[in-house]
């Protein structure tokens, strides 16, 4: 079976699709930490 | 009729709120990336040990299970992405410009893949990486213009007004659909033309359809998964100054 371009294409593909389904995960993940420093920035420290 | 388009229209407002669309977005999203999942592992079972080879194309052929639904994909999300582009332009509904933002990277993915997928083929059957063929070229002109909707969303600094301008480009942009579409009617092209059609008999042997159409439903959930999760994300980057944001971030502070 000549599977070399056939396994070269579902890597592509494979690759492609990681990246669409990782990208957004690390945007969230980023807005989320954003949005903690800001409430943490915001909140008044307790004064000892 | 009236009513049930009043209750749409109720539910596409209460939707488009944006707590109650990242409540949406965070419920939906799982489900949808599964389903796509259980779909596209289907279909590409079948495509590579179900399906026999093609009596022309060999083993070769088992590329287009994968080619043919993110070529279908690449000019559905420009679609889609454009209706909302016109809705948000007109109505100024900021669910609408986020959705339609949110739709050109997973646009951008779905061409990429058509294009190097494609180019992966057409090197062991037609003997070259890539020929300007009008089908071929008028797909790399959409794979440009995703980027630059993308582009052009992230070079202006105001959220609203790139998201506005960026728009715009999308529904210019759609002109190039029915071109790559139909290119392969209207110029004489190497690129064979439409082998499953949904009026008319398909050209395609029963035998060999099920894999594709698992993949092409899959596809489908990947797209709505994929969206709603970029969405989300954009929804909370833009409101991260909001009151239902911090509430919703205290809550899962105190959780964890």
């Amino acid at each position: 079976m000549r599977l070399d371009y056939v396994s070269g294409a579902y890597l592509v593909f494979a690759l492609i699709m990681a990246w669409d389904f990782i990208a957004p995960r690390i945007k969230l993940a980023q807005v989320r930490r954003m949005i903690a420093l800001r409430i943490r920035r915001e909140t008044p420290r307790k004064t000892q | 009729m009236t009513v049930s388009v009043n209750r749409l229209v109720l539910w596409f407002n209460k939707t488009g709120s944006p707590p109650n669309f990242d409540r949406f977005a965070a419920r939906w999203t799982p489900w949808a990336f599964a389903t796509a999942i259980i779909f596209m592992a289907a279909g590409i079972y079948g495509a590579i040990y179900s399906v026999p080879a093609d009596y022309a194309q060999g083993e070769n052929f088992r590329i287009l299970y994968i080619h043919v639904p993110a070529a279908w994909m690449s000019l559905f999300i420009f679609v889609v992405m454009a209706i909302q582009a016109f809705i948000a332009l007109v109505w100024r509904i900021k669910a609408c410009e986020i959705l339609a933002m949110s739709c050109a990277p997973v646009g951008a993915a779905f061409t990429l893949i058509t294009l190097v997928t494609g180019s992966i083929w057409g090197k062991p059957t037609w003997g070259t990486w890539w020929t300007w063929d009008p089908r071929l070229t008028s797909e790399l002109v959409l794979l440009f213009l995703y980027i630059g909707v993308i582009g052009l969303h992230n070079a202006i600094e105001d959220r609203r007004a790139a998201a506005r301008a960026a728009c715009f480009l999308a529904l210019i942009g759609l002109i190039n659909v029915p071109i790559v579409h139909f290119a392969v009617q209207w110029w004489n092209t190497l690129h064979q033309g439409s082998t499953i059609r949904l009026i008319g008999p398909s050209t395609m042997d029963p035998s060999m359809m099920w894999p594709l159409l698992a993949t092409v439903i899959g596809t489908k959930f990947w797209f709505i998964g994929s969206l709603l999760q970029r969405a989300r994300a954009m929804n909370l980057e833009q409101e991260s100054g909001k009151d239902w944001v911090r509430k919703i971030s205290e809550s899962s502070a105190n959780e964890a």
